[in-house]
């Protein structure tokens, strides 16, 4: 009899917990039993998002392991074109030619802007397009000429292979020209640390990625931030792009649907995006 | 008096740049372990994880950097494992049985090899991963394999040199001895001379392990992300510490990141110093030969 | 039995030492391989002189090159003066417990990662740079020569030393006969017969300088172009290839990484066989 006094409580709690741990995991549910490998790359905007619902997905299911690079959406588009990564990531719309070259599937799951920032110390927190356009351009080299300190503008800019760039260039310098002198970083992390440092400096950066570290720089009055981009009013704004090659399955569709899920979204939000739907 | 003014001066001039080294590598060192002497602590390993939950890989290790630690050591392992059988044979011909001719002509391949950048070398391993993965497999792809192979080749000419000086430096007597008492030539080597030059051998391959462990070029070419965990597979990307600290460096999110950088700079900076120092005790004297490095 | 053991010990050592030396050719063959369509497109020369304007259509190197050559050059010149006041000062002018001591410290030198001389100098010397100066960003050529210049000073010394260390003992012996100081044996003896080592010694550290990539990468700033001055930014061959390799593998941007590549390759031959003739020439006389 004795035994059975302390058998009969446990075995109440844990059927108990049995029947509860569905609902505390709820949008992980389908990764039990998973196991695999999945590979994902490609834009660097992406990186937060990705890793905290990898970290979920794991801590989860430690059978499953996700690796995560950057390179730029070029490199992501590319790569899960070759077949390298299940998981393409983009910060632009592939374009129609790579669609069909790669039979790519395309999965927006949220909606972000591209903002110019610059260190918090600088004064100059705000420009008009065509001040910005010349900044980039190398004809407005003086922060004193917009009101700032008697120092030169250092101008950061990303790669090639960077969405972020190719967005910011079209909508937000309508195609001007970029200076070669321009510092170059690889990713939208690495241009907030660049920034963060550079108390001259002026670079773009995802809305998602700015923090207090750097300050957004109001363009034509507009404030780049997750509002102004939700209300449309702030216009250099973009979608956040996983690709697939062909329909996803398995795996790399869990993944991908988790973005979709409450639970997903929640984490979206909590990066600085705007989740889709 | 002209004479006498260059004599002093010249002392003068090398008192200043031997200052000027030591407090410049002071600044270095000084710098990372005061920035960073705090943040020394399990958790800059493990994370939230229990240790030894993380040690026998019951559990994930997040915000830690036991993933990147035990992605060089595994790295370093295949690396050598792949490098010492066929550097150290290479070695064994070019002491003892290459003919002078051949000899000129296989140092001047080495001499070639051990001079091109490591990032030409990442560039190949990349290059040929690429060619595989279209040829043969969709699975191939830059990967652990392919980091320790480019790697391999980066070490090998150090492992070949190393084994090659230590077999030449044996005096003639001991060379002749088992000869001439009938040994063939391959028992000589193996019984007599790699005996006799072990010491130099494993120097070198201790200071090829801790140049596997330091670089950086070749794996960011060739499978190193900032995220992966700990490596199931050879096939699989990976972390290691050296790519953490360049990460880390120009994409920290948080200060309390950075100050991971500064804890996984110190990790490295000790496991080199340690191998060194190891190296250093088993033969001295060759190092620079071996750290000299494109 | 016994010999046909031998035999095929000597043709596996043979076989490895083949198979060693094929991967150098391998390389180069690779390089020139993958590089091939863009270099046929407007010949090898071309790219050399051209600038980097991917949305011209322009894939040329030039600038990169340039970069090369200011940071090496300029690093080389941070680098020589201090080998050599550190290479006199363990030959011949400290006591001797302290040139014992040094060496070692040098030694140790060599063994710290790459790595870890660009983070240092991301923290500490770009803002230093940025300040002193009161002009750019900090990241530019000249704290990139900087700290590449510290960073090859030890490699240098130690085979400043080696070359001081084989000079005839009889030349010495005459020095000590005639009662030369320390110091005058040095100047007037030594340093004129070690002319052709220390030649050695600057043209393995000029290749260590240029095959570089971590320090360049990390705190020269990456921009395309050929810079005006030294507190501007550049790029270096080394660190092209880092930051393109992403690129869309047929992209010309792609294709023109295998050029970098090819030109480090054959800079590296020169290099080689520019030291192996002088260590040769070096040998003879001794």
């Amino acid at each position: 009899m004795k035994k059975i006094s302390w058998i009969q409580p446990l075995l109440i709690i844990s059927i108990l917990l049995l029947v509860c741990a569905p609902a505390f995991s709820g949008s992980l549910d389908p990764f039990q039993g998973e196991k695999g490998v999945l590979k994902i790359s490609g834009g660097t905007a992406h990186i937060p998002v990705m890793k905290d619902a990898a970290k979920k997905i794991m801590v989860m299911n430690p059978e499953i392991q996700i690796s995560i690079a950057g390179g730029g959406s070029g490199v992501g588009i590319k790569q899960v074109g070759e077949g390298l990564v299940a998981i393409g990531n983009s910060g632009r719309k592939p374009t129609d030619e790579e669609i069909s070259r790669y039979k790519l599937v395309l999965h927006k799951w949220a909606i972000d802007g591209v903002g110019p920032v610059v260190n918090p110390k600088n004064p100059v927190k705000a420009l008009s397009k065509s001040q910005m356009k010349d900044i980039f351009a190398g004809k407005i080299e003086n922060w004193k000429m917009l009101g700032g300190e008697d120092r030169k503008i250092n101008i950061y800019t990303r790669d090639e292979a960077s969405g972020t760039r190719e967005v910011f260039w079209k909508k937000g310098l309508d195609e001007g020209e970029i200076i070669p002198g321009a510092h170059v970083v690889v990713s939208n992390g690495a241009m907030k640390s660049a920034i963060a440092q550079d108390p001259y400096g002026i670079g773009y950066v995802s809305v998602g990625h700015i923090d207090a570290t750097v300050a957004p720089v109001a363009l034509d009055g507009v404030v780049p931030t997750i509002e102004t981009v939700q209300e449309g009013t702030y216009t250099i704004a973009r979608g956040l792009y996983s690709n697939t090659r062909g329909e996803p399955s398995g795996l790399t569709k869990k993944f991908l649907d988790f973005l979709f899920t409450p639970e997903g979204k929640k984490i979206i939000e909590e990066k600085g995006f705007i989740p889709v739907r | 008096m002209k004479p006498r003014t260059l004599e002093i001066f010249s002392i003068v001039f090398a008192w200043i740049a031997g200052l000027i080294l030591v407090s410049a590598v002071l600044v270095l060192l000084g710098y990372l372990f005061i920035k960073g002497y705090t943040c020394l602590n399990l958790s800059l390993i493990f994370g939230d994880t229990p240790p030894l939950r993380a040690l026998l890989f019951r559990a994930r290790v997040f915000d830690g950097l036991f993933p990147a630690i035990a992605g060089t050591l595994v790295l370093v392992i295949l690396s050598i494992v792949l490098a010492i059988p066929i550097g150290i044979s290479t070695g064994i011909y070019l002491a003892e049985y290459a003919g002078s001719r051949i000899k000129r002509a296989l140092d001047a391949f080495f001499d070639v090899l051990s001079g091109i950048p490591s990032i030409v070398i990442g560039l190949f391993g990349f290059s040929f991963a690429v060619f595989l993965h279209k040829q043969y497999s969709n699975r191939i792809g830059p990967c652990l394999l392919i980091s320790s192979i480019a790697l391999s080749l980066l070490v090998l000419p150090y492992i070949i040199r190393t084994t090659q000086a230590a077999l030449e430096g044996i005096p003639s007597n001991i060379r002749m001895t088992a000869l001439a008492l009938g040994a063939t030539r391959l028992q000589n080597v193996f019984l007599v001379l790699i005996p006799r030059s072990l010491s130099g051998i494993m120097s070198g391959i201790i200071l090829a392990i801790g140049r596997c462990a330091e670089d950086t070029a070749v794996i960011m070419l060739t499978g190193a992300v900032a995220s992966a965990g700990v490596p199931r597979s050879v096939f699989a990307q990976f972390e290691a510490l050296p790519f953490y600290i360049y990460y880390i460096s120009s994409q920290y999110s948080d200060p309390e990141e950075l100050m991971r950088g500064y804890g996984a700079s110190i990790i490295l900076l000790l496991l080199c110093a340690l191998l060194f120092a190891v190296a250093y005790g088993i033969r001295k004297g060759l190092s620079h030969f071996v750290f000299y490095r494109p | 039995m016994k010999k046909i053991g031998e035999r095929v010990a000597e043709r596996a050592f043979f076989l490895s030492a083949l198979a060693s030396s094929l991967i150098t050719v391998a390389i180069l063959v690779f390089m020139v391989f993958m590089g091939l369509p863009l270099m046929r497109e407007g010949g090898f020369y071309q790219l050399l002189v051209k600038p980097w304007a991917p949305y011209q259509g322009a894939f040329g190197i030039y600038p990169m090159i340039v970069g090369t050559a200011c940071i090496s050059l300029l690093g080389l010149a941070v680098a020589f003066p201090l080998s050599l006041g550190c290479s006199f000062l363990i030959t011949t002018i400290a006591p001797k417990p302290v040139s014992r001591v040094f060496r070692r410290l040098i030694e140790l030198m060599t063994g710290i990662p790459t790595v870890i001389y660009g983070f240092v100098g991301i923290f500490l010397l770009v803002p230093f740079v940025r300040e002193l100066f009161q002009d750019g960003s900090g990241m530019c050529v000249l704290t990139a020569a900087l700290v590449l210049g510290i960073m090859i000073t030890p490699t240098m010394t130690l085979f400043f030393c080696d070359s001081f260390a084989r000079i005839p003992r009889s030349y010495l012996d005459a020095a000590d006969a005639l009662g030369a100081s320390p110091v005058q044996k040095l100047l007037y003896v030594i340093l004129p017969s070690a002319r052709k080592g220390l030649l050695n010694g600057v043209i393995l550290a000029l290749g260590r300088a240029v095959g570089d990539t971590l320090v360049a990468l990390m705190l020269a700033g990456n921009s395309v172009q050929v810079p005006e001055s030294v507190l501007e930014p550049a790029r270096t061959l080394t660190a092209h290839i880092a930051l393109v390799i992403a690129a869309d593998y047929e992209s010309p941007e792609f294709r023109s990484i295998f050029s970098c590549g090819v030109v480090l390759y054959l800079f590296t031959l020169v290099v080689t066989f520019l030291a192996r003739y002088l260590s040769f020439a070096e040998n003879k006389k001794a």
